[in-house]
Parts: structure tokens; sequence; C-alpha cells
């Protein structure tokens, strides 16, 4: 039984390392690198050190689900055969951030299996998170629009993308702690049961925060990120619409307000509404994407074969529009169905845990992971207005990459908790 | 709990199932209108891997050629300004236009043809090569027609009537397709590209006006009227008619510009005789006069399925029988009033007559060659439409011969050859009459047909008549 604990895993990371192998060696051939060595010693590493995580779990009995890395390994792998073939200097960096992203998920899911204790803490969240937002308010640096980053000398990082992570861990233990009240309500005001504001209070500073995110740091992407997770996460807990309803309301009249008042919002409302009379200045970028996905046609111009470079920040949020130029259509839908599988296992994970506090940490870090996948996809493809966020695991970014191997850390050590349960320990 | 984190799942798999679909949608759908956006810079970057094949005239003559300048490639027109406002230019800022534009496909040999081949290029690492156009025009014949031009604004059309090949297709004021993305200075200190000035020319450079240009066609409308009342009232050749120097329609009083005393038919050609023609006119009335003009090709693009002429042809525009008064009926069979045509639908109105009422498909594309002097496509003459009967022809043919003998058109007779042809001056609200000439030689079996327009210079049988001369004689003489 233990040989082959993890054999499904292992035999899924063999399947996404052929295919990385595959891409990086075709890359290798139409664009040659300078330094073989470096090229080589990177590609095997990387795919050792997947194959290494694998081994430690085996060898420490950890029996967390099992699709989860491979598809993870997928993801990643495809983010650096594009880095590689976009630009090699992203590449090197990417794969010493991936490097460190699975040393966390190591340290997670071997120091923190008993994740119960972070039910804890909500209130220490919000503090953090308050922080990490407020702080590059005053001392962040601006990149790409967005006032997001701070600089620690050696690199920069984008606070917003940890505070996520703070946010749905404070929902999940503030909600599964007034779940039963904030769906039944505590008054009565005129037909309908309404929780009290010590309940509602800290939902309505949510809005808040995320308009302040909005205004100040000029993250559109972030803002609706935050605000559409909160309230999947408020629907999960409580079951009533009516909350999401009047929510997206209020994030509707918000952003309507912002269009009114900044400039930035209203260029990209005005952008993805007809980016043509835009084409040289602010919608250069999404026509650029839009030109780029429709290069490919069904099976894609192959990979090197395109020409993804003319899309301003391709690497970072417009790496999708690079993946469907070269891979075509199918390769673009097959990205979307691989997180949909992703998707799947972390609602699958969330609805089979052992209590309320996992359940609503994992549906929140799934539907966080999946709202933002959809964003800026459709942001890239024009469905919806472009905001600037990455592609999770795929995209180039440190920080990006860092947070979301948390969150797979997470939904790793909550599956753990359930086999075990279903295995009667 | 369980059901709203399901409830939550579907909905995020919704979500995703749109996005899918409306990729779908734009990559299937919007695609191939987004891949020829010509802010889309793929295209240009396409084609600068591709070397450009070559335009020649009939006789091998490049016109425009592309040339590696210090590693770069350069597109050349070795003709200077006598083709710009027809062939046009490939520059990398402003795209192209003009022919380069019309047949980009087969100068990159990226039309269905060479497709095959190139992709075997590819994979073989050799450069892709477009492919030749082999053009009907005679390089000759049209510097000729641009000096006679002699920088005035105007255009000239020389085309062979037997098969509708072009052999020159000239438009003044040109300009230098080399130099087009050249910097000039204001004399401000501000530069600007050479493009952008000769926007701003009021003289319009880029217009090609032998084919777009929209002109009165004046008394050379005369050789329609005629045609259309030979084929309607053919009792028209027995009578005979007193000009007295004027005739009054509902009160409206049209002027002739002589008193041309007892004329028939031959003989009102001959002086251009405006009553005449506008009782011609008046007694075919609105519905047959249409009829006539559209047989001629008035009011009609030259086939749908020929790029060519969609994009850089201008048919003559007559309007519709029930918005045209008696007095502007009169006005229209003179070649006054609300009709308008380019000089090419004016030469097909002559080369209908010159071959026997048969108007012949104009090209000017003879053959796409591949770069080793393969033929890949080639013209086959077509017949166009059916303007007149050869009877009709015929009697035509002789009145615009009397023209030329005995008549206002006698400046292009040329000794040794009959020439048939019809003056126009033809009133405009900027000035001078534009000087017009039609005509073709030799008159019994014509191979040279020309249509002339001068801007504002005067009488046709003075400044356009001589033009049409030397361009005939050039023609008959080097064919």
């Amino acid at each position: 039984m233990l040989v082959t604990a993890r054999f499904k895993e292992r035999t899924l990371l063999l399947i996404a390392s052929i295919y990385f192998l595959t891409g990086m060696g075709t890359i290798y051939l139409v664009r040659p690198v300078d330094n073989k060595g470096l090229f080589l010693t990177g590609v095997v590493v990387l795919v050792f050190a997947f194959f290494a995580l694998s081994y430690l779990w085996q060898r420490l009995d950890f029996s967390g689900n099992q699709y989860l890395l491979p598809l993870v390994a997928i993801f990643s792998y495809t983010g650096l055969i594009f880095l590689y073939r976009l630009n090699q200097v992203y590449a090197l960096r990417q794969f010493i951030w991936l490097l460190a992203s699975l040393a966390i998920v190591a340290v997670i899911t071997c120091f923190l299996r008993n994740y119960n204790f972070l039910a804890d803490y909500k209130y220490i969240y919000a503090v953090l998170g308050i922080i990490g937002l407020v702080l590059p308010i005053f001392w962040g640096i601006e990149q790409g629009g967005a006032k997001s980053w701070l600089n620690l000398g050696l690199f920069q990082i984008q606070t917003s993308e940890f505070v996520k992570i703070l946010l749905v861990l404070f929902l999940a233990s503030f909600l599964a702690e007034n779940r039963l009240i904030l769906t039944k309500g505590t008054r009565n005001f005129y037909g309908f049961t309404l929780p009290g504001p010590q309940e509602w209070g800290p939902l309505v500073g949510m809005w808040a925060i995320s308009l302040l995110l909005l205004i100040f740091q000029k993250d559109l992407g972030g803002a609706l990120i935050y605000f559409s997770t909160f309230l999947a996460m408020v629907y999960v807990a409580t079951a009533r619409i009516i909350y999401t309803i009047s929510g997206a309301s209020l994030f509707l009249i918000g952003t309507a307000l912002c269009y009114h008042y900044f400039e930035h919002i209203r260029w990209r409302i005005e952008v993805w509404l007809n980016p043509w009379p835009y084409a040289d200045t602010v919608g250069y970028q999404v026509l650029q994407s839009l030109f780029a996905i429709s290069a490919g046609g069904f099976t894609g111009t192959g990979l090197g074969n395109g020409y993804p470079n003319f899309i301003p920040a391709v690497h970072t949020d417009f790496i999708f529009a690079a993946i469907t130029e070269e891979m075509g259509l199918l390769g673009g839908t097959g990205i979307i169905i691989l997180y949909l599988l992703f998707f799947y296992c972390g609602f699958q994970l969330a609805v089979k845990a052992k209590d309320e506090f996992a359940a609503l940490l994992a549906s929140g870090l799934t539907a966080l992971i999946g709202l933002q996948t959809f964003i800026i996809i459709a942001g890239v493809t024009k469905l919806l207005p472009l905001t600037g966020i990455t592609l999770p695991f795929i995209s180039y970014g440190g920080s990006s990459l860092l947070a979301n191997f948390f969150i797979l850390g997470l939904l790793l050590v909550v599956s753990q908790e359930n086999s075990d349960r279903h295995r009667g320990y | 709990m369980v059901v709203n984190i399901q409830k939550l799942a579907y909905f995020l798999i919704g979500l995703f199932i749109v996005l899918i679909v409306y990729l779908f949608y734009l990559n299937l759908w919007q695609g191939p209108v987004l891949v020829n956006h010509p802010y889309n810079k793929r295209a240009t970057v396409l084609e600068a891997k591709i070397q450009r094949g070559t335009i020649y005239d009939c006789h091998g003559i490049a016109i425009a050629k592309t040339v590696t300048q210090g590693g770069l490639k350069k597109r050349i027109y070795p003709q200077g300004e006598d083709f710009a406002p027809l062939i046009g230019f490939v520059s990398l800022r402003y795209g192209h236009t003009g022919l380069e534009s019309v047949y980009n496909q087969e100068l990159l040999g990226i039309s269905k043809v060479s497709k095959l081949k190139n992709f075997i290029n590819q994979l073989a690492q050799r450069p892709q090569l477009g492919n030749n156009l082999i053009l009907t025009l005679d390089a000759n014949l049209q510097h000729l027609a641009r000096q006679l031009l002699n920088n005035r604004r105007g255009a000239i059309v020389a085309l062979d009537p037997k098969t509708g090949a072009v052999l020159a297709l000239a438009s003044a004021p040109s300009y230098d397709p080399n130099t087009i993305d050249r910097l000039v200075d204001l004399g401000t200190g501000k530069k600007i590209t050479e493009f952008e000035l000769l926007k701003k020319d009021p003289a319009a450079p880029f217009l090609n006006r032998a084919t777009q240009g929209a002109y009165p066609p004046g008394s050379a409308f005369k050789i329609i009227t005629l045609a259309g009342a030979l084929t309607y009232i053919p009792e028209v050749t027995q009578e005979t008619y007193n000009c007295t120097g004027s005739l009054i329609i509902d009160g409206f009083r049209l002027t002739d510009h002589a008193v041309h005393g007892e004329v028939y038919f031959q003989r009102a050609l001959a002086v251009s005789c405006n009553t005449y023609f506008a009782r011609l006119g008046l007694a075919l009335g609105q519905d047959k006069f249409y009829q006539n003009a559209l047989s001629f090709g008035f009011n009609q693009n030259l086939g749908d399925e020929d790029k060519l002429w969609q994009e850089i042809y201008l048919p003559g525009k007559i309007p519709f029988p029930d918005q045209i008064s008696k007095p502007e009926l009169a006005s229209s069979a003179i070649g006054q009033g609300q009709i308008t045509v380019s000089p090419l639908q004016m030469a097909l109105v002559a080369a209908g007559i010159a071959n026997a009422g048969v108007i012949m498909k104009p090209y000017l594309l003879q053959e796409v060659q591949s770069l080793n002097g393969k033929s890949l496509e080639k013209n086959v003459p077509k017949k166009w439409k059916t303007a007149v009967t050869p009877i009709v022809a015929r009697l035509v043919n002789e009145s615009m011969q009397a023209v030329i003998e005995c008549g206002t058109g006698r400046a292009a007779a040329i000794p040794g050859f009959k020439v048939a042809g019809k003056t126009g001056s033809a009133q405009n609200p900027q000035g001078k009459t534009h000087a017009w000439f039609v005509g073709f030689a030799p008159a019994e079996s014509p191979r040279v047909v020309v249509a002339v327009v001068v801007e504002q210079k005067g009488a046709g049988g003075i400044i356009a008549a001589p033009i049409a001369r030397e361009l005939l004689r050039a023609a008959l003489t080097n064919r």
C-alpha cells in the first residue's frame, strides 16, 4: 500500500514532465540558448523538484490530493515554456521563484498539517491585511499603472497577492463563527430578518477596503478579485442570494462613482467598450492581444512562430494571449479545461471537508484562483474590461507565484485531513 | 453548506464555458477581420520576410521592384512619377496603395496559387519569393502621355478595343513614389513626411483621375446620344434639321456656339451642333436615353469578381429617368447637367464603337509569373457588354471620322491613318472648360482607343485633340 501510495500523482507528473521537455526542446530548436549548461540544469532540476516533493510526501505518509500537484506542474511548465520563449531573463527568474514556491509547499505540508489553529487568529489576519494594503499606498512604487509594489531592495513584492490569502483566512474563520447568525438574522426589519451591526460590520468594511484598493492603488483587478471572492464566500456560508446581489450592486455603484471621478477607471471602461479610437494609446495593449489571439486560428502558429512580443506585458498579464497565438484555440481551451479540473478538485475537497472552517477555506481559496483566472482571461480577450492581474501559476511574477503555491499548500493540507478522516484515522 | 459550494462551483464552471464559447467566437468569427486589420503588425512583418515581386510593363520594363540596399529591402519605382497614381507605393509607415495594394497577395505569393510552394520554401529555410506581375501597360506610351499632359491637371487612357488591354493610364499631377517616406522641412523647423505634404495638396496627386475622376463629358457625350438615336429612332438618318443657334425647351433657352444651318446627323456630330443633339435627346425621351447610357456601362461597376476595378474604377453616373426634367434631358444629351464620367468610362464608350458595338472588359494584368518565369495566371480577353449593333457602330464610327476630316477634331488628324474621334469642351463651375477628346485609329480597323481630358484649359479641339494625335501616332507606329 505504502509503495504505491502516490502512484497516480507520479504518473501524472511524468506526463507533465514529458510535456515540459517537449515544449522546452521545441523552443530550443527554434531559438537556441546562449548558456546550454544552465538551461539543461534548470530543466532537470525543476522536473526533479516536482518528483522530489511527491517522494517526500510518500516518506512522510502525507495523504493529500494527488491531482493538484500535477495540474499545478502543468501550469508552471506552460508558464516557463512561454517565458523562456518570450524572454529568457524572465524564465530564469521564474525558475528560481518556482523552486522557492515548491519549498513553501513542502514546508506547509510538513509543518502545518494541523491547520485548525488558523481559525483562531481572524483579527490578526484583518490587521495584517490592512497593513499590507495600506503600506504600498504610502511607500509603494508604481508598476504597470498599479501602485501595489513594495521595494525590499533585493526584489519587489506585491503585497496585495498575499493579502488575498489573509482575506480568505479571515473570512473563513469569521464566517465559520458567525454563519448561523448571518443566515437567520437576529432582528426583524420590516419583515426581513437582518443580522446586527457587529456581524455585518466587518463585511461592509470589506467593501470599503476593496474600493480603497481600487482608488489608491489603481488596482481594478485586485479590487474585483477581493470583492467577488468575498461575495462567493458569504454566499457559501449563508446561501442568502440577497447578500450577493446587494454586494454586487454596491460594487457596481462604487465602480460607477469611480468612473466619474477617476480617469484611469474611465479609460479602462472606454477601451473595453470600443478600443479602436485608442488603438495607438490606451487601447493598444488589448488590441495587440486580440490580434495575437486571432492570429493563432485553430491550431496556433506553432511554438516560437508567432509574434506575441508585440503585446506589452505579455509575460505577466497577457501570457494567455501568447499561449493562444502559438498553441491556437485548442491550446487556449486546453489550458482553461485544466483550470476547470483544478477548481473541480478544490471544490470537491471543500465539499468533503470535516468542518465548516475547512470547507470555507477550501472553497474560498478555489473561488479566489477561479475568479482570478476568469477575470484575467476575460480581460485579455476583451470579454470584460482589462485589469492588470496575473494568470495563476502561469504568469511571470514572484509574489504571485509564491502566493498561489501557498494556496496550493493550504488546499493540500485540507485534502489530507479529509482523506485521513475517510481512511478512518 | 455542501449545496452552496456546489452551486458556486456550477456558477464558476458556467463562467468558464462562456469564456470558451467567446474564445471560439473571437478566433473563428472575428479572426479573419482582425488578421487583416491595418493596425495588425503581423502582416507587415510577414511581408518583410518575402521578396516582393516585380511589376513589369508589356515589354518587360520594370515599373516597381524590390532591391536590397545595405541589407534592407527597398521598393523602388524606376519610372518615377509616370505610374504613381495607378501603381501606388509600398511604405512601412503608410502601408500600400494602388495596384501594389490590389495585387498585394500576388506580389507576395501568398495567394492560393503559390501557398504550397512557399510553405516548402519555409521548411527548407529558403527565402520566400513573391510573384512578378506583367501588365498590359506600355511604359513608353505612359511616359509620352505624361509628357503630353505637361503637368496640367488631367488624365489620358489608351486601350486596345479588340481585347480590352489597357495600354496607358496616366493621371496628372503625380508624385514620386520613391520618396514618400522622406521627411521635408517646412521651413518652420517642423518636419513632416512627403506623404503628409502630398495629402494636403489641393491638386490631389494621389487621385487617379483616369479611373476615378468625375468630369462632365461635354460634347464627347454626343457619341452616346447619337448611338442611342440610331438604335431607337433609325429614321434620324433620313432627316435634316435647321440649326438657328438656339432652342427653347419648356421656357429654358439652350444656346449653341454657332448657327449651323441645315445639318444631318453626320454633319451635326462633325460640327458638334448642340441644338441638334438636344433635340435627339428629347426625341429619345428620359427612359430610352437612360437605357442607352446603361448599355455603354454607366452606373455599373466592371464586374463584381474583379477586385482591381472594384478598388479603382468609378463608372459614369447618370441620373435615373424619373429624376430629370425636359430641359435637363436636353442638356444631358450634349453632356452637360448631372452626368459625370471618368476618362476610362469614355474610353470604353469609344472602344464599343470601335469594336463593332462590343465593349471588351478592360484589364491591366496580363500575367502572373513566378520568379523563375513560370506562368501562374494569364488573362484571357472577355466580352463585357454589347453597347450597340454593328450597323449603329459603323454609322457612329463614320460620323466620328467626319469630326476629324471636316469638323472640330481636325487637330487629331494623322497623315496616313484614318482617325475617328469626338471633341468636348465641358462647362464646369470652376472656370474655363475641360478639354476632352475621345477617339480611335485606324478607323476602319481600330487598334488603339484614347480618351484625353485636360482640366480647365479650354476647347477640346485645340487642347485635347493634339495630345490624342501624338499618342495615337506613337501607339500605332510602335505596335
